[in-house]
């Protein structure tokens, strides 16, 4: 058994990752349940489904415009364009499906405005990173807020988003899959980590 | 966005953003470390699942059969490291990934108590001795780990469990994606992943030829996972 105090430098971060593995996956919905009675209700249903796939909706429009925008400036060079390319496939695919799904209970696209983060391949991977783990815990951490039919149809797109995670990191040399299971965020988290990009202007 | 100021306002602190973005930067003995001790921490969620028979028969059903596909990953990739075959990013994330499939085995059989079923005996006919071999192997099941998880998800009934499918789901997504990428294909394939039935999962993994027999005494001739 490894312990704990082998690396100070990532012990906090490391706690605090294993206290939501730990106590996030079981207590998120509860969270959303108690905190935030706009957004879910304590059971599953049709008008709760489309809160849900509005919040993934609006994570991507982000994704599928920061892709976009990354393509047409077209300073990536090598995997990293390519992951570009492919990925942004995918987010638009996301998008158009969730946009079918919801119909005229679909947000409103956002304002956005990306900066750097589609010109300098840097910021362009720090940037790529945040929003696909963030994807991943977004759809994760609403789970059991959904009907079983939002729920399948959520997951398929949920390991996809996985998979560009993974395909990022491993790119960079980041460890692809950090944990035994990934930490799911509130919606609350997630909109603080989609305006932690600055990359909403609305 | 109204709406979202409300939200904003019941973040803790931020807490999560730093966790994830220190995860960003890892050695390979962090990996591992992370692997097993999330692993614990897995055990941890699981446990406050009532075990040993309070849980549906539907559950434990899902729970049973996720418990065999795990035994199949984590005999697969603790047998290709003790062969020592492999070299390179493809050891590292075998050991990595071994560790994490050997800690959702304990998680599931921790939930399981007395209703587990036993470890199966494996015959993986030396494809862990061969780095191309054991990479599309690893693909495979990866693969097809990533389906099962998804069409059992909408049928799980209770949602403590159903949170710990999903965060599991996902990872095996993750390493799904890392070792497509080690045997040189796209790691994600398509916009969305198709979910594969229980009928579909059991006739691919019989295709195999791997499981050998459901015995069970097999178990006490594995090495017990110790963390």
């Amino acid at each position: 058994m490894h312990h704990l105090s082998q690396d100070s430098r990532h012990s906090r971060s490391e706690l605090l990752q294993r206290a939501v593995v730990a106590g996030g996956a079981l207590t998120a919905g509860a969270v959303v349940v108690a905190g935030l009675p706009k957004l879910a209700s304590s059971a599953p249903s049709p008008a709760q489904d489309v809160r849900v796939l509005n919040l993934a909706l609006l994570l991507e429009y982000v994704e599928a415009a920061f892709y976009a925008e990354a393509r047409a400036k077209g300073n990536l060079r090598g995997e990293l364009r390519t992951f570009a390319e492919v990925v942004g496939g995918h987010e638009q695919q996301h998008l158009a499906f969730l946009k079918k799904t919801l119909g005229g209970k679909a947000r409103a696209k956002p304002r956005m405005a990306f900066g750097k983060a589609t010109t300098d391949p840097d910021a362009f991977v720090a940037a790529a990173l945040a929003l696909e783990d963030t994807g991943v815990a977004a759809y994760n951490g609403q789970a059991t807020n959904l009907t079983a039919g939002a729920l399948a149809a959520a997951a398929r797109i949920v390991s996809v988003e996985a998979r560009h995670a993974a395909w990022i990191r491993s790119i960079v040399g980041k460890s692809p899959a950090a944990d035994a299971t990934d930490s799911p965020m509130t919606a609350a988290q997630v909109l603080k980590a989609v305006r932690k990009t600055g990359f909403l202007r609305s | 966005m109204e709406i979202d100021l409300t939200l904003d306002e019941l973040d803790p602190a931020g807490a999560i953003c730093e966790a994830h973005e220190n995860v960003h930067r890892d050695s390979r003995a962090t990996f591992l470390r992370k692997a097993t001790v999330g692993g614990a921490a897995l055990v941890g969620a699981l446990s406050v699942v009532p075990a040993g028979g309070s849980q549906s028969a539907n559950d434990v059903d899902i729970l049973n059969y996720a418990l065999t596909l795990e035994y199949l990953q984590a005999s697969f990739y603790t047998e290709a490291k003790r062969v020592r075959a492999l070299r390179g990013k493809a050891r590292e994330a075998a050991e990595v990934v071994g560790a994490v499939e050997r800690a959702h085995v304990q998680a599931l059989r921790s939930a399981l108590g007395s209703a587990a079923v036993a470890r199966p005996t494996f015959n993986f006919a030396g494809v862990t001795k061969d780095q191309r071999q054991f990479l599309k192997t690893a693909v495979a099941f990866e693969d097809l780990a990533v389906g099962a998880y998804k069409a059992q998800a909408p049928r799980i009934r209770s949602k403590p469990i159903l949170a710990v499918a999903v965060s599991i789901h996902s990872v095996e997504a993750r390493h799904a994606a890392w070792m497509r990428r080690l045997f040189g294909i796209v790691p994600a394939a398509s916009a969305f992943d198709d979910p594969v039935s229980k009928p579909e999962a059991t006739r691919i993994v019989a295709s195999t030829g791997f499981i050998t027999s459901s015995g069970k005494t097999e178990r006490e001739a594995e090495p017990r996972f110790t963390g």
